[in-house]
Formats: C-alpha cells, sequence, structure tokens
C-alpha cells in the first residue's frame, strides 16, 4: 500500500522530451489513469515508476520511500505489460510462481500463494498446462496474476486489454474495476482509450507533449476540460470546437450563429474578440425548421449507430458532428437542409492561442457547484 | 476458436498432389550426394590391391586392415583425442564468450556499437591462408606453437565471429519485455538472463555450437602450420600418413571415416534441435 508522488520529473531521449517536469501526487489505493494519444509521455512516466527508465531529473516516491533511481526490483511494484508478456517455456503455474521464486519463497508458501491468486482469477485449471495452449483472455489473466502474487505496494498496467477483442475487453474492464477495488491497491493504468479511462479511473490524468494538461476524476475531465485538447481528446465523438468572434452576447463564424448567456460571460469576465468556442456532439439542437438564434447547414453523412444517429456537415472547413436520438433524426437524409442551434447552457470557450479553457459550459457549474 | 473441425471437410480443401516426380528428383540428388560418401566408406574396408584397382571394383572381401595401420602403427588415437581437445574446448570459449557480445549487441546501446559488430564481422573476412604466416611468426614468438592452448586460442578467436553474428539475430528475436517484467519481478539482471533469456535461446545456442564445433573439427590450414608432434589434429594428421610417395587409399578411406563419423553421429542425434535453432525466427 503506497501513495506515489512524483515531483519534477523530466525525461528526454537526446533532443526531444519525452515528459517535461511533470508532478502529481496518487493517493493510496487509488486508482489512475494516464491517458493521452501516443508519444503523449504516459508509457514513458509509467517505466520511470516501474524503474525500467532512469529519469534524467526529478523525483519518485513510492509510500514515502524515494526510489527515483532505484532498480526495479527494490521498489516493490507489479507490472502488466501490453501484450501480454509470458515465459513461454514456463507452465502456467511456473509463470505464476517465478516472482515470488526469485525471491526466495519456500515451495510450499509459493504453491499457496499461487493457487489463491489462481482462483481468484478464475485460471486454477489452467495452472498445469503450458502458455500457448492460453486463450487470449486466459493469458492476460495469467500476467495479471504474476503481478498480484507479489504484495507489490503499486500495481502498473500498460494497456494491458488494448489487444482484446471488444466483448472480452468490456468484460476485463469491469473484472479489472472490481479487483481493484476489492483489493484497495494504489494503481496507474496507462491507455489511450478514454471509454476504458471513463469507466475504470478514480482519476484520470490527460497527458499531452509529455505533460498532464488535467488530474481531475473522469466526469469532471468530461464535463470541465482544463483547455481545448481535453476537451476534444475525451469524448467520443469529439466535442466540436470552432474560432468565433464574440460581439454583443452572440458568437458568429461563417454559417454559425449562436446567442450566449451575458451573465454568463460578465461571470467568466470574457472580453469580445476572437475566442473559440466548443460543444459537445450530443448537445446541439436539430429540427426540420429554423430555430431561433440558430443557424442552417447542410448534412453530408448520416450514420446510423442502432440508439443513435451520428450527424455530420462542414464548418468553416472543419467537420462538426452531431448526435442525436434516432427518433428524433432519422427522417434527416444526407443532402438535407437542417437547422441547428447550439444551447447557451451548453457552450464553452477556449482561449484562442492557447487552448485553455476561459469559461465552463454554465451547465457544470450547477452540477459541479 | 476450436471448434470440432474433424467432422466437417472443407470444400476448398485442395487434393494431396501426386507429385511423384518430385521424390524423384530428391532421389537423383540423394544418390549423387551420398555416392562419394558411400565410396569413401567402402574404400576403408578394402583390401590395398582392390582400393588401387581400376576400374574400382564394386564387390570385395571387407578387411579391417586399414584401421589396424591406422590405430596401432600411426596412433590415430592420439590426434583423434587432440581434436577432441582442441574443437571442443574451443567451441566452449567462443558460444560462452559470443553469447555474451551478441547479447550486449542486441540488448544495450552504447557508442560504437554498429562499428564493433562491423569490426568483429571483418575478423572473418580475410582469408585463412593470407594470415598463415604471420599467424606462425607470432605463434613463434609466443612460444604458442604446437600447444593446445595456442590452437584454442585461435579457433575461439576465429568462430567468435560467426558465434556472435548469429546470436546477435536469435537475441534480438527475443522481446526485450520479457526481461524487463522479470526485472519488475524482482529478478536481477543477471538472473533474468539465466532464468528467462538462456532458456529461450537454447535451441538457436545448441544450433550454433554444433556449427562452430564442425569448423574447428574440419579446420585444416591453421592446424597444419601451428600444430607439432604432440597437439597435431585429425585433418592434418590424415594426410601425413596417408599420402606419402603414393596415395594408401585404403588407409586414406579409413582416416576420413574416422574424422566424419563421430561428426555424422552427433548431428544425427541432435539433428532436431539443430533444425529448429537455425529455423528460429526465420518461420513465425
Amino acid at each position: 500500500m503506497a501513495e506515489v508522488r512524483v515531483e519534477r520529473l523530466h525525461r528526454s531521449f537526446g533532443e526531444f522530451t519525452a515528459v517535461a517536469d511533470i508532478s502529481f501526487t496518487i493517493a493510496d489505493g487509488e486508482f489512475v489513469f494516464f491517458l493521452g494519444p501516443s508519444g503523449c509521455g504516459k508509457t514513458t512516466t509509467l517505466r520511470m515508476i516501474a524503474g525500467l527508465l532512469m529519469p534524467s531529473d526529478g523525483r519518485i516516491e513510492l509510500g514515502g520511500r524515494n526510489v527515483t533511481y532505484l532498480k526495479p526490483r527494490y521498489r516493490n511494484v507489479g507490472m502488466v505489460f501490453q501484450s501480454n508478456v509470458l515465459y513461454h517455456h514456463l507452465s502456467v503455474y511456473e509463470n505464476l510462481a517465478y516472482p515470488l521464486k526469485v525471491r526466495g519463497l519456500s515451495s510450499s508458501a509459493t504453491r499457496a500463494k499461487v493457487e489463491e491468486v489462481a482462483a481468484m482469477l478464475q485460471i486454477s485449471d489452467t495452472l498445469r498446462r503450458g502458455t500457448d495452449s492460453l486463450s487470449g483472455g486466459q493469458a492476460q489473466r495469467v500476467a495479471i496474476g504474476r503481478m498480484l502474487v507479489r504484495d507489490a505496494d503499486v500495481f502498473l498496467m500498460d494497456e494491458p486489454i488494448s489487444h482484446l477483442d471488444a466483448k472480452l475487453r468490456a468484460h476485463m474492464r469491469a473484472e479489472l474495476r472490481h479487483l481493484q477495488k476489492q483489493l484497495g491497491r494504489t494503481t496507474v493504468f496507462v491507455s489511450h482509450d478514454q471509454l476504458e479511462a471513463m469507466s475504470m479511473a478514480d482519476r484520470i490524468a490527460v497527458m499531452n507533449n509529455g505533460a498532464v494538461q488535467q488530474f481531475a476524476p473522469p466526469q469532471e475531465v468530461f464535463d470541465r476540460p482544463a483547455n481545448a485538447f481535453v476537451a476534444g481528446f475525451v469524448g467520443e465523438p469529439q466535442m466540436n470546437i470552432l474560432p468565433v468572434q464574440l460581439a454583443d452576447g452572440r458568437a458568429q463564424a461563417e454559417g454559425f450563429s449562436a446567442d450566449l448567456d451575458t451573465h454568463w460571460l460578465a461571470r467568466n469576465r470574457i472580453s469580445p474578440g476572437a475566442h473559440d468556442l466548443g460543444i459537445r456532439p450530443e448537445h446541439l439542437e436539430l429540427s426540420a425548421h429554423p430555430l431561433p438564434g440558430g443557424f442552417t447547414t447542410t448534412l453530408e453523412v448520416v450514420e446510423p449507430m442502432g440508439p443513435e444517429n451520428l450527424l455530420t456537415f462542414t464548418l468553416g472547413g472543419r467537420d462538426f458532428k452531431l448526435r442525436r436520438p434516432t427518433g428524433e433524426s432519422d427522417r434527416f437524409r444526407e443532402g438535407d437542409r437542417v437547422h441547428l442551434r447550439a444551447p447557451a447552457d451548453h457552450i464553452y470557450l477556449f482561449d484562442h492561442a492557447t487552448g485553455r479553457t476561459l469559461a465552463q459550459a454554465a451547465f457544470t457549474d450547477r452540477s459541479h457547484a | 476458436m476450436a471448434r470440432d473441425l474433424t467432422s466437417v471437410t472443407s470444400p476448398a480443401a485442395p487434393e494431396a498432389e501426386r507429385n511423384w516426380w518430385v521424390h524423384l528428383v530428391l532421389l537423383v540428388i540423394c544418390v549423387v550426394a551420398m555416392l562419394p560418401v558411400v565410396w569413401m566408406v567402402m574404400t576403408a574396408f578394402m583390401p590395398r590391391d582392390v582400393a588401387k584397382a581400376v576400374p574400382p571394383q564394386w564387390i570385395f572381401t571387407p578387411t579391417l586392415d586399414a584401421f589396424r595401420v591406422l590405430i596401432v602403427d600411426k596412433g590415430m588415437l592420439g590426434y583423434l583425442k587432440n581434436s577432441l581437445i582442441v574443437s571442443v574446448t574451443s567451441t566452449f570459449l567462443s558460444v560462452t564468450l559470443g553469447m555474451f557480445c551478441a547479447y550486449a549487441l542486441a540488448r544495450f546501446d552504447f557508442a560504437g556499437k554498429e562499428d564493433v559488430s562491423f569490426w568483429i564481422l571483418t575478423n572473418r573476412m580475410m582469408p585463412a591462408v593470407a594470415v598463415i604466416l604471420p599467424m606462425f611468426l607470432i605463434f613463434k614468438t609466443l612460444n604458442l606453437l604446437d600447444t593446445y592452448f595456442g590452437l584454442i586460442l585461435l579457433y575461439t578467436a576465429m568462430q567468435l565471429p560467426f558465434v556472435v553474428w548469429m546470436l546477435k539475430g536469435y537475441f534480438e528475436d527475443i522481446p526485450r519485455q520479457l526481461e524487463e517484467i522479470a526485472l519488475v519481478d524482482g529478478d536481477t539482471w543477471f538472473g533474468a538472463f539465466r532464468r528467462v533469456v538462456l532458456p529461450l535461446m537454447t535451441p538457436s545456442i545448441t544450433a550454433t555450437a554444433i556449427f562452430v564445433l564442425i569448423l574447428s573439427w574440419n579446420e585444416y590450414a591453421f592446424a597444419l602450420f601451428l600444430s607439432g608432434s604432440t597437439t597435431k589434429t585429425l585433418p592434418p594428421a590424415v594426410v601425413t600418413f596417408a599420402v606419402n610417395a603414393e596415395v594408401s587409399w585404403d588407409v586414406l578411406g579409413a582416416a576420413c571415416l574416422i574424422i566424419t563419423a563421430p561428426i555424422m553421429i552427433f548431428v544425427i542425434a541432435v539433428q532436431k534441435q539443430f533444425i529448429r535453432g537455425l529455423s528460429m525466427g526465420m518461420v513465425r
């Protein structure tokens, strides 16, 4: 059991800075996600916590112990890799027993521990088998089991379920979440899949360009993104973001117009001028008739998703998406003229130059107040 | 998913080709390749006059005369012992040293890594005859002529490039993550190497060792110049006592059989390992 404290951690490879002076603290027992696109530094950070990569600068503490430059085996962390890494020359039992064997545990204690973990992961009947005969899900359980047999202070997982098929992945998501809560062990999970992060994490550290963009609980990351990058990365399909001119309580761009709440603008001290406006696809209102304070456009793509339809149109050279329930939207076809409105309550404003969030959508002020 | 496939015949399954002519071609190639070997074995058992006969005689009463000459009169077993000592020791040394060298080149980044790899390779580029004289002088100066140590040293150095380059490729095929997870699991660097990497490398290392052993066993040029009466290995020894004023074909045949038999028996015994090791990483 341990809290993870990272201070001004830095790592560069030659000219390239992979992780740039990041600091954060993960509480004991917390389930934290590093979420970001590939190359954002999330795996590099995880490898530095594991001790597989030494930092260029900074400090890492596990449970109050400075481990910054310690070898992996002195850190007492458990790890699961992206491709499930099993020792193919050993049986499942020997795979699970390996971490205990190298620690010099007696064979009877090893047996008890391995059987306990195997029972927990429901792989008891595979113990005698070779690793090549395992299914993808079983192999992943063995890899996770190898992490669990030791009383590791911190669990580290590097996209452990991203290569499984969709159904198994959904199952493993729920199972891992349950397991983590049951064991109450501090866990860091690296992923580029925001759905995984949203559904499993206690808190998400959204990373980009080697820096933590936002570190907050999933709903807050979704509802109150710290900047335009987080807004765009979290949410599927992503938030629509459009450069607009703000004047007289109205945001305008070519082919676009939206009325804003003047109290909200005043409260957030928004000055008129060029800003970026954000609105999530599910918040745009759609109608066959003109809407007051709305705008008109032509649908380019209609994608049925079952309960919902995903509609695409173009504004200022960018794709705009909206997502509406099927019953409301299935009479629209590609090429139809439609009327849309961005409700003032759901509009975000970002700084055009830095991407920083200037004003969170008004509806989130109520839920997060 | 493993469903019951045995009860279903796939309609697209092609019929087994009746390519008897492939077997015929293979048979012809085998006969052509094996004929000299068969002839060598036969010669070894021929009486002296039959061995010299022109045209060759296929029917004769086998005799062990040639072997008696070799083993009793010429002390062939002594040379066999020399060959064994030199080739086994140099194989062991070159594989052990080369294994670590290859591992370092495959796994770690260090300045001049590419240059080192290439330099190792260049050691094999010089033809043996070009360096025999300098080697002779060096050995003479260092008093290494006619010593096991000298020959073993030279063979080890000669085989290292082979070992390093063969094993380097095999090491690169083993995912680095296997060692990393072992390190996180609490193992030392060497423990991970010994418990995780080496077991996976066993077939490749075996194949490399067999390959190198055969090269050392057959080496002729250096052995001829650098060994003396106490350390002479089989290949130069055979020539000295089978080829005098005239070639004693029966003795030569018997000597060749004594040289090749251990290697042949050995390779037949380990051929599964050998082929598995050589094809590792090539077939996926």
